[in-house]
């Protein structure tokens, strides 16, 4: 069994467009997660910093150079320590990209449960509302 | 880092082990080693030794009776790493799917 998801897509964009998206706090609040976050190697960046009944997740910029983006991802109440790695790179039809979780097998069983609970009581929550303001914005 | 997902992982990772414990899931009851054993080319004592593995993970259970040594198999573990691969899967596919149309919005 691997112990680390990895996805790929191609957005009908140009790289830059996408790297900002994924790069710049504004953007990434706009359609991730409410974000405190700079792309600066060594910046300790936060997620949902502002949500009321949201699991929050926080690490450090690993790497940040165009257009490679690494951060450790830290589950609020867990210990463990996972990465997460997107590459981009440019293609015909626009860019690709290369999104890889990795670091599972640092997780206790337990922790893995726990952590699993804590998300599906805060963390889809914050995602739903996500979807939500986005249909709501481009509605028109 | 020999943490318990840790020997989950390695455990799995040896073709003869998951099909030790593949035919300890089949049998759904606890088989006798040497039953268990006799199903296999590679010798008892090697069979033994993956038992081991697969105890120390906590995928089977090994108990004595009379002489003989029971084991069965416990998938519970299995299913921790498996909710946690499913829970990211779907939500990095929503959160991609989120980007993709961020950007078609995007002037």
């Amino acid at each position: 069994m691997n112990d680390s998801i990895k996805k790929e897509h191609v957005f009908q964009h140009p790289i830059d467009k996408v790297w900002d998206a994924i790069s710049i706090e504004k953007e990434i609040s706009s359609w991730f997660i409410k974000a405190d976050f700079k792309a600066e190697k060594g910046y300790y960046y936060t997620f949902n910093s502002e949500g009321e009944h949201c699991t929050q997740i926080n690490g450090v910029i690993v790497e940040a150079d165009p257009y490679t983006l690494i951060y450790t991802w830290i589950v609020e109440g867990t210990k463990a320590e996972t990465t997460v790695k997107w590459t981009l790179e440019e293609v015909e039809e626009g860019t690709k990209l290369y999104l890889e979780h990795s670091g599972i097998s640092e997780y206790e069983g337990d922790t893995a449960v726990d952590m699993f609970n804590s998300f599906n009581n805060g963390w889809n929550n914050c995602i739903n509302k996500l979807t939500e303001y986005l249909k709501a914005v481009y509605a028109g | 880092m020999q943490d318990k997902i840790t020997k989950i992982l390695k455990a799995i990772a040896d073709p003869t082990r998951r099909e030790i414990f593949h035919a300890l899931i089949i049998a759904t009851t606890a088989l006798p080693i040497t039953q268990l054993s006799n199903q296999f080319v590679i010798s008892r004592q090697g069979v033994t030794k993956h038992l081991k593995t697969l105890e120390e993970a906590g995928l089977i259970v090994i108990s004595n009776q009379g002489r003989e040594r029971y084991c069965h198999a416990n998938a519970k573990p299995l299913q921790e790493i498996n909710q946690w691969l499913k829970f990211y899967e779907q939500f990095w596919d929503t959160s991609l799917k989120n980007l993709s149309s961020y950007l078609d919005k995007k002037i």
